[in-house]
C-alpha cells in the first residue's frame, strides 16, 4: 500500500517535473527515468565514443534540447498553429459582420444609452452611426456573410468557423495586442506561441519552433513582447524571420567562410567541449554540443525554408507572392512551408489596419479595401494549399485583430474628419478559425442590430486561448508554469473552450 | 514541495531521510516546517485566499479554526479523530475524500497532521515571516583536526561550517580548492564581470599577494560597480526608452550612473534603499538623492494616442507597489490587487494600503515625463543659486524648498490633460491643449496659493493672443489678463494675477481676432501657481525675478524623478473592486501588512516611512532577500532556490540557518555593506572549490544545492560580449553617459509612430561594456536578448539561463565576435610559429594552459582553414574586411580564435 502510494507520488512528480524546468527534469531523470542514453548523441559525429560517454546515466532528450518534442496530455486535433493577426484592428463591419440596420441609422446620433459609461480612444461627444461601407453577400453552402472587400474569401468560406461576438476589455493597440497574445494587457506573460512551444517542443529540430513573420511595414504596436516568452525560458520566445537581410539574425556565415569551414569550426568546438565534459560532467556542456550541431543544421534549413523562389509558378500565383519584398502574401506561403516542415507555431502580423479615417490609408472605405486586397487572395490560397497537401487537418488557422471597430463614425477632436473612419471597439468583433478540429462553416455568436455588442455567443479572449490550447491537446486549466510562488496559465483564472465551433 | 521531494529522493538517500522521519515520531510537530508546507501544497488552492470551498480556508489562523459551511469547524484542537479535516483524508468515497480529485496524502503527511491536531493544533508563523535574533554557527567536533579528506583547506570562514554540516549529514565531501588561475578568473568575473588583468593574475599566481588582497583589489575596481549594476538594473527595470506602443526615448541614464557609483562607493544597502524609494523626501535632498528616485521612474510611460493618462498613471503606481515588494521582500504582492493572497498571509486591503504610499507623486503619464530634474550646467547653476540665496535670505525654509523644487523640476503645476469643458479648444492627446480664437476651458478645483503671479508653459504661432483668466467661469471676476506672442519653443512665462487664497475653478479664455476660426493660436502645456517669492518689496527683487524666469527657460540634461504632491493636490487611495481601477470602493490609508514587522509611529506615513520600514532590522525579508540574491549571483542558485519568492510557496532554504546568519550578519556586522557581504561569500572555502563534477555527483545533486563542488554557470549576456572585447583588447574603459549603439543588424528597429534610428556609435563607443548599450524596450540589442537578457519592461529578478542554437549563431557569426576573434588572433600572432600563436590565443582567452588534445584540435582547424583560404584569395579579404593586408594565416587564426570564443569553457564561469 505504502509502496503503491510512493509510486503514484513519484509518477506524479515526474509528470510535473516534465512540465517544469530542465534542471528539475535532470533530477527526476537521475532516478533512472526514461530518456536518451548519452552515448547515442555522439553517434552522429564520433563513431568511437570515448570511454566517459559510455556512462550508464541517462538524460532526457529535453535536457540536451529544450525544443525536443513532447506529447500533449490529451489527444491533439492539430500539430501546428498559423495565427494571422491584423495589427491595428480590422473592421468587422466591413468584412464579416453584416449589419443592414446600420445602413438605416447611418448619419444619426449614436444613442446615449450606448455611450454611457463607455470609453473610446478618440471619439468625443456624441458621434454619428455609420452604415457598412462595403456590400455583403451570403456565400458557400454555409451561407455565411462576407463583403465584397474579400472576393476570394468565398472560395474557402465553408472551411471557416466564425466567432461573431468576441470581446476584449482593452481598447488601445499595445495593451490589446498583449492581451490577445499573452492573456494579459500588462507585460511579463508568455505569448500563446511560447506556451505551445514550451508544451510541445518542435517537430523539426533544424528550425525554430515558433516563428514570427511581419508585414505592412511595421512590427506590432506592443513590440516583441507579443511573441515573448515572459517568465518561460527565453528559448520558447518567437524567432522573427525577416524578408530583408538575414532571415534569422546571424544565420548567415560571415563573408568568406564556407560551409566546410563552418563545419570544421563546429567540429573543433565540440571536440574540445567533449574533453571539457569528461572533466566537469556538467550536462550543460552536452546541451551546448547539441545546440552547436543544431545551429549548423539550422543555417541550412532556415534559408531554405525562407526561400520562396523555388516554389512552382502556379503556387506563387495562387498566393500572389512578390519575391524579395516584405508582403503578407509571401508570409502566407512561408507559413505553409514552415508548418509543412514541422514548425509548431507560425505567427503573422500584418500592420496597417487602424482605420480611423484621419488619413487616406486609414480610411474605412479606401484604405481598408486596399488592406483587404492584400490579404484576401493569400488567405484563400493558404487554406486551399494546406488542404490540397492534406495539412489543413493538422493545422489550426486563427484570424483576427486586437479588437474591432465602432459602428459610429470617428469624430476625433469632436470634428468631422478628412476620411471615413471607425474608432477602436472592444465590445464585439469577429475572429475566425479554420483547420483541424474546427466545425466547417460554423458561425458562433451574434451582435445587436448595429454591431455594437454581442447578444448571443459572446466569447472572450481567454475563451479563444482555451480553444487553441484545447486543439493542441491541452486542458488550459491544467497547463501551468510555476513562477513567483504561483501556477500561471495562459488563461489566468478564466476561459472556456468554445465547443460550438469544434467538430 | 519539501515532502514530495523527500519521497522522490528516497531511492538515493533513503536511509538518512527515513531515519529523519522515524526519529520525529514522538516529537512535537512543528507547524512552520512540517504542517504549513502540507497545507500550502495540498490544500490551499481550494481552501485559501481565493477559493474558500466549503467555507473553509487555511490561510489565516482565525479562518482555519472558524466554523465552515457545515456549521462546525473542520479542525478541533486536541481531537484529531473528531476533526473533519482528518476524517476527510481517510474517506473512501472519492466525492468526499480530500484532496478532491487529487492523490491521497501520504501516510506520513496524514500522520503529521493527526499528531499536530492531537497536540493542540498550534498555529505558527511561516519561517519567512520571522527572523531569529541570532543564529549559532554549527560547531565542528574537534576542529583542530578538521580536515575533509578531499579538501584539506576547505574551512575558510563560518559559511563553510554551515555548508559542511549539511554535507556531512548527506555523507558528502567537498571538492578540493580550485587552482589559482581558475579561482582568479571565477572571482574576477563574479566581482567585475571581466577576466582578471594579466598583471593581477600573475601577481596572484606568483604569490606576490594573497587571495584576500585579490578580492579587495577587485572590489575596489570601478568595473565592480558596472558588473553589479547590471544585476540591479534588471530589478529596477532600467531602459533607455519609455515602452508601450510609441516607445520613445527616455533620458534616464543618470540613474544608471548613480547605481554604478552607489555600488562602487558601497553605499550601505539601507541607505541605498531609502534614497531610491524616497530620496526626494529626505531633508534637503542632494541632486544625487533625487536622481536615485528615478528607480521608480523606470516604469513605462504610455504615449499611445487615445490612452487615458490616469489609467496608465495607476498602472505605474501598481508597478511601483509590485516592484518594491518583488525587489525588497521577495513577495509577489501583485496577487493581492484582486483578492486576498492565494497562499501568503496578505490581505486585499494590504495591497491598497501599500499602494497608497506610491499614489501621491506628481508624475502623471504625460509625454514630458514631468517631473524631470534639471541638471543645470555650471553657469546656469550660478543663476539658480542666486535666486535660491535670495529666497533663503528673505524667506523661510518652506519657501526655499518651494523655489528650489520649482527651479529643479517645475512642479507642482496643473497639466493640460486635467483641463475640462473645452470650447473652441481641445486637448490634443498627450501634449497640450490647443486654443482657437474665442477658446476657453476650465481647470477644476485649482489652488492658486495666494500667488501674485500665474505661470504658463506654452507655444504659439501668432502674436497678440489675448488671454483672460477668471475665477469659476466665463462670468467670474477677472484674475489676470495678458497677451501672448509668438514662441516656437516651449516657453514658461509669468503674468500678474489677482491674489486669491482658495481652491477654485479657474477659467481661461483666448482671443485673437487677427486669426481665422479653428486655427491653432496657442498650445498650453501647464498652468502653475506658486507662492510669491519673498523679498518682493526689496530692491534687487526684479533682477532676481528675471533670473528666476530665465532659469525656468534654460534647457539642461534631465532625469525623471519622484516628487510628492503638495497637500492641496493629495490623492486619496481607494480599494479597487477585483483589481479594476474603474470601480473604486473604500478609502484606505497608507500602511504595511500586519504579517510583517510593526510600524514605528515615529516614521512619516509616506514613502520615506515605508523605506524605513523596509530596512528596519526587524523586517524578516529585506536582508534575507538581498543575501539570497547575492548568493544566487555568485552560485547560480539561491539558498532559497525561488529567489523571486521567499514565502509560503517558496522552496524551503537549502541551508536555513546560513540564510538567517548571513542576513543578520549583513545588517549587524557588515552594516549593510554589500561589498563586505560579497567578500565574505567569495572568501569561503565553499566558493573556492573546484567546479569539476562526476556523473555520480550530478546524479546526487544536479543543482549543486549542497555545494560539494564550486559554481559552474554560463556567463550573462553582457558578460559574454564584454569578455570577448576584453580578451581581444578592444574593450573601452570609458564609463557613464548616454546609452551607446554598437553595430547591430540593419532593420532591427521598426516601431510604429517612432522615427528613432539606431545610429551606430563611432570610435570607442562601439566597444563599451554591455551595461552602456542603448536599451529600447520594444527592440533590445538582439544578441543580448538571445543570451537571456530581458527587455526590462517590468522588474526582472532572474534571467533564466538557456542553451540554444541561436546563441551559437551569435558568437559564431555576429561581426562583433569576428572582429574580437581577429584582434585576439592578431595580438597573439607569432610569425612562423602556429603552435605558439594558437596557444597564446587560447591562454589569453581562457587563462588556462592548453592541453595537447585542444592544441591538436585547434591546429587541425587552422590547417583546414588555411587550405581553404589559400585556395580562394578573396576569402580572407572579405572575411577580414577591416584588415588592410589579410593573409590566409591571419584568416585561419581568426577562425581558430573564434572557435576558442565559442568554447563552453569560455562562455562559462567555472
Amino acid at each position: 500500500m505504502k509502496d503503491n502510494l510512493e509510486r503514484l507520488i513519484r509518477e506524479k512528480q515526474v509528470r510535473e517535473a516534465q512540465a517544469q524546468t530542465r534542471r528539475h527534469f535532470i533530477k527526476s531523470c537521475a532516478q533512472g527515468m526514461g530518456g536518451l542514453a548519452l552515448s547515442s548523441i555522439f553517434m552522429g559525429c564520433d563513431p568511437k565514443p570515448s570511454t566517459n560517454t559510455k556512462s550508464t546515466m541517462a538524460f532526457s532528450e529535453r535536457d540536451l534540447n529544450p525544443l525536443a518534442t513532447l506529447s500533449p496530455p490529451f489527444s491533439p486535433k492539430v500539430k501546428s498553429v498559423i495565427y494571422l493577426h491584423m495589427a491595428g484592428a480590422p473592421s468587422q463591419l466591413e468584412m464579416f459582420d453584416y449589419k443592414p440596420q446600420l445602413h438605416k441609422y447611418h448619419g444619426q446620433d449614436c444613442p446615449q444609452s450606448l455611450l454611457e459609461g463607455k470609453k473610446f480612444a478618440f471619439i468625443k461627444g456624441t458621434p454619428k452611426l455609420m452604415g457598412p461601407q462595403a456590400e455583403f453577400k451570403q456565400e458557400g453552402e454555409s451561407g455565411n456573410w462576407v463583403s465584397n472587400f474579400l472576393p476570394h474569401f468565398k472560395s474557402v468560406i465553408d472551411e471557416v468557423a466564425f466567432l461573431k461576438a468576441v470581446h476584449t476589455d482593452q481598447f488601445n493597440h499595445g495593451p490589446a495586442q498583449l492581451f490577445m497574445h499573452t492573456g494579459s494587457a500588462r507585460l511579463g506573460r508568455p505569448s500563446i506561441g511560447a506556451w505551445a512551444t514550451y508544451g510541445l517542443g518542435s517537430e523539426n529540430q533544424n528550425l525554430p519552433g515558433f516563428v514570427v513573420l511581419t508585414s505592412g511595414g511595421n512590427t506590432p504596436d506592443a513590440g516583441k513582447s507579443v511573441w515573448g516568452s515572459g517568465f518561460l525560458p527565453s528559448v520558447y520566445q518567437g524567432v522573427q524571420c525577416r524578408s530583408e537581410g538575414d532571415p534569422v539574425l546571424y544565420i548567415e556565415d560571415p563573408d568568406g567562410i564556407t560551409r566546410n569551414l563552418k563545419k570544421s569550426t563546429i567540429d573543433a568546438i565540440n571536440q574540445i567541449n567533449k574533453e571539457e565534459y569528461a572533466k566537469y560532467a556538467d550536462p550543460e556542456i552536452l546541451a551546448r554540443i547539441n545546440q552547436y550541431e543544431m545551429a549548423y543544421r539550422m543555417q541550412i534549413a532556415v534559408p531554405e525554408v525562407m526561400n520562396i523562389n523555388n516554389e512552382p509558378e502556379n503556387i506563387k500565383q495562387m498566393y500572389g507572392v512578390e519575391p524579395g519584398k516584405e508582403s503578407f502574401a509571401n508570409n502566407c506561403l512561408l507559413a505553409r512551408k514552415l508548418v509543412e516542415d514541422g514548425v509548431r507555431f507560425v505567427q503573422l502580423f500584418d500592420w496597417g489596419w487602424d482605420t480611423h479615417g484621419n488619413i487616406r490609408e486609414g480610411s474605412i472605405d479606401l484604405g481598408l479595401r486596399n488592406k483587404c486586397r492584400e490579404i484576401d487572395r493569400p488567405i484563400a490560397a493558404l487554406i486551399l494549399d494546406l488542404k490540397q497537401r492534406g495539412l489543413l487537418e493538422d493545422t489550426l488557422i486563427v484570424w483576427g485583430g486586437e479588437f474591432g471597430r465602432t459602428p459610429m463614425q470617428e469624430n476625433r477632436g469632436n470634428k468631422e474628419m478628412a476620411y471615413k473612419g471607425r474608432d477602436h471597439h472592444g465590445d464585439a468583433f469577429t475572429m475566425w478559425m479554420a483547420g483541424g478540429g474546427i466545425k466547417k462553416g460554423a458561425a458562433h455568436g451574434k451582435t445587436d442590430d448595429i454591431g455594437f455588442s454581442g447578444i448571443e455567443g459572446r466569447v472572450s479572449v481567454h475563451d479563444v486561448h482555451a480553444t487553441i490550447l484545447h486543439l493542441l491537446g491541452f486542458d488550459h486549466e491544467q497547463f501551468t508554469y510555476a513562477f513567483q510562488g504561483r501556477n500561471f496559465r495562459l488563461t489566468d483564472v478564466e476561459g472556456e473552450v468554445i465547443k460550438e465551433i469544434l467538430s | 514541495m519539501n515532502l514530495v521531494k523527500h519521497v522522490l529522493l528516497w531511492g538515493v538517500l533513503s536511509t538518512a531521510i527515513l531515519l529523519g522521519f522515524s526519529c520525529q515520531d514522538s516529537k512535537r510537530v512543528d507547524f512552520s516546517t512540517q504542517i504549513k508546507p502540507i497545507l500550502n501544497n495540498k490544500c490551499i488552492t481550494c481552501h485559501g485566499g481565493v477559493k474558500k470551498n466549503g467555507g473553509f480556508s487555511l490561510l489565516f489562523e482565525e479562518e482555519a479554526f472558524a466554523k465552515t459551511e457545515s456549521g462546525q469547524p473542520a479542525i478541533i484542537r486536541g481531537n484529531a479523530s473528531g476533526s473533519e479535516l482528518i476524517k476527510r483524508l481517510h474517506e473512501d468515497d472519492p466525492e468526499l475524500r480530500m484532496p478532491y480529485e487529487k492523490p491521497k496524502l501520504s501516510n506520513e503527511e496524514i500522520d503529521l497532521l493527526t499528531r499536530w491536531i492531537d497536540q493542540g493544533a498550534e498555529w505558527g508563523e511561516h519561517w519567512a515571516y520571522s527572523l531569529p535574533a541570532e543564529v549559532d554557527v554549527p560547531s565542528i567536533a574537534n576542529e583542530a583536526s578538521f580536515v575533509p579528506e578531499s579538501s584539506p583547506s576547505f574551512l575558510k570562514n563560518d559559511i563553510d561550517r554551515f555548508i559542511w554540516a549539511r554535507l556531512e549529514s548527506e555523507a558528502l565531501e567537498p571538492n578540493p580548492q580550485a587552482e589559482k588561475n581558475i579561482i582568479a578568473r571565477r572571482l574576477a568575473l563574479d566581482i567585475t564581470g571581466l577576466p582578471p588583468s594579466q598583471e593581477l593574475l600573475q601577481d596572484f599566481e606568483n604569490e606576490r599577494f594573497t587571495y584576500e588582497t585579490l578580492v579587495d583589489t577587485l572590489l575596489a575596481q570601478k568595473t565592480y560597480g558596472e558588473k553589479w549594476a547590471t544585476w540591479w538594473l534588471d530589478l529596477a527595470r532600467y531602459a533607455d526608452s519609455k515602452g508601450y506602443e510609441k516607445d520613445m526615448g527616455r533620458s534616464i541614464w543618470k540613474y544608471r550612473d548613480w547605481v554604478i557609483d552607489a555600488l562602487n562607493t558601497d553605499l550601505a544597502y539601507d541607505q541605498f534603499t531609502i534614497e531610491q524609494l524616497a530620496g526626494d523626501l529626505l531633508p534637503e535632498p542632494s541632486a544625487d538623492q533625487l536622481i536615485a528616485t528615478a528607480f521608480h521612474r523606470n516604469t513605462m510611460n504610455n504615449d499611445e494616442g487615445g490612452t487615458d493618462d490616469e489609467e496608465y498613471r495607476i498602472a505605474t503606481v501598481i508597478d511601483r507597489t509590485n516592484t518594491t515588494f518583488e525587489v525588497w521582500q521577495s513577495t509577489t504582492i501583485g496577487c493581492v490587487q484582486c483578492h486576498g493572497h492565494p497562499y501568503d498571509p496578505f490581505k486585499h486591503e494590504d495591497y491598497y494600503r501599500l499602494m497608497a504610499f506610491f499614489n501621491n507623486t506628481r508624475d502623471e503619464d504625460t509625454p514630458s515625463e514631468s517631473p524631470v530634474l534639471k541638471l543645470y550646467a555650471n553657469e546656469q547653476q550660478k543663476t539658480v543659486d542666486q535666486v535660491l540665496d535670495w529666497v533663503g535670505q528673505y524667506g523661510n525654509e518652506e519657501q526655499h524648498k518651494i523655489y528650489k523644487d520649482f527651479l529643479q523640476f517645475t512642479e507642482p503645476v496643473y497639466k493640460s490633460h486635467f483641463f475640462k469643458e473645452f470650447q473652441n479648444s481641445v486637448y490634443d492627446d498627450h501634449a497640450s491643449v490647443v486654443f482657437w480664437d474665442d477658446g476657453n476651458l476650465i481647470i477644476e478645483d485649482a489652488y492658486t496659493n495666494n500667488s501674485s503671479y500665474v505661470y504658463l508653459n506654452y507655444r504659439s504661432h501668432y502674436n497678440g493672443t489675448k488671454v483672460t483668466i477668471r475665477e469659476k467661469d466665463a462670468n467670474g471676476p477677472v484674475l489676470a489678463q495678458f497677451t501672448i506672442n509668438k514662441a516656437s519653443e516651449n516657453t514658461t512665462a509669468q503674468f500678474a494675477l489677482k491674489n486669491i487664497d482658495r481652491k477654485t475653478d479657474i477659467y481661461i479664455e483666448t482671443q485673437n481676432d487677427a486669426v481665422a476660426p479653428e486655427v491653432n493660436i496657442l498650445n498650453l502645456y501647464w498652468v502653475g501657481f506658486i507662492q510669491d517669492m519673498p523679498g518682493m518689496e526689496r530692491s534687487g527683487w526684479s533682477k532676481i525675478n528675471s533670473a528666476f524666469i530665465k532659469a525656468l527657460n534654460t534647457t539642461a540634461e534631465t532625469v525623471p524623478i519622484l516628487a510628492e504632491n503638495p497637500e492641496y493636490m493629495r490623492r486619496t487611495t481607494q480599494l479597487f473592486d477585483r483589481g479594476s481601477w474603474l470601480t473604486q470602493t473604500d478609502t484606505v490609508q497608507p500602511g504595511t501588512p500586519e504579517t510583517l514587522n510593526a510600524w514605528n509611529p515615529d516614521w512619516p506615513e509616506n514613502r520615506l516611512g515605508l523605506s524605513k520600514w523596509i530596512v528596519d532590522k526587524r523586517n524578516p525579508l529585506t536582508a534575507r532577500t538581498l543575501v539570497n540574491r547575492v548568493w544566487h549571483q555568485i552560485f547560480g542558485r539561491g539558498l532559497v532556490a525561488t529567489i523571486e519568492d521567499i514565502g509560503s510557496q517558496s522552496e524551503p532554504p537549502s541551508h536555513p540557518a546560513l540564510l538567517d546568519w548571513l542576513a543578520l550578519r549583513f545588517m549587524n556586522e557588515h552594516q549593510w555593506s554589500v561589498k563586505n557581504l560579497i567578500k565574505e561569500i567569495v572568501s569561503s572555502g565553499t566558493y573556492r572549490q573546484r567546479s569539476e563534477g562526476t556523473p555520480e555527483a550530478y546524479q546526487i545533486d544536479p543543482e549543486n544545492e549542497l555545494y560539494a563542488r564550486g559554481p559552474r554557470i554560463r556567463l550573462g549576456a553582457e558578460q559574454i560580449r564584454d569578455q570577448a572585447l576584453a580578451v581581444s583588447g578592444l574593450l573601452s574603459t570609458k564609463m557613464y553617459g548616454p546609452g551607446v549603439m554598437p553595430p547591430q543588424p540593419d532593420g532591427v528597429w521598426k516601431t510604429v509612430y517612432n522615427s528613432a534610428q539606431w545610429i551606430e556609435s563611432k570610435g570607442e563607443d562601439r566597444y563599451r561594456r554591455g551595461i552602456y548599450t542603448y536599451l529600447k524596450r520594444t527592440s533590445p540589442y538582439p544578441s543580448f536578448l538571445t543570451f537571456d537578457a530581458g527587455s526590462r519592461e517590468v522588474c526582472t529578478i532572474r534571467r533564466t539561463i538557456t542553451n540554444t542554437p541561436l546563441q551559437a549563431l551569435v558568437t559564431l557569426n555576429d561581426p562583433v565576435y569576428i572582429e574580437a576573434s581577429y584582434q585576439l588572433a592578431k595580438n597573439n600572432y607569432i610569425l612562423n610559429n602556429i603552435d605558439l600563436s594558437i596557444t597564446k590565443s587560447y591562454e589569453k582567452a581562457t587563462l588556462k594552459k592548453i592541453t595537447p588534445t585542444r592544441l591538436k584540435v585547434l591546429k587541425e582547424l587552422y590547417r583546414n582553414s588555411l587550405l581553404e583560404f589559400s585556395k580562394n584569395n578573396e576569402a580572407p579579404k572579405v572575411f577580414l574586411s577591416f584588415e588592410k593586408q589579410p593573409t590566409p594565416e591571419l584568416g585561419a587564426l581568426t577562425l581558430v580564435a573564434n572557435a576558442i570564443m565559442n568554447l563552453d569553457e569560455f562562455l562559462t564561469k567555472a
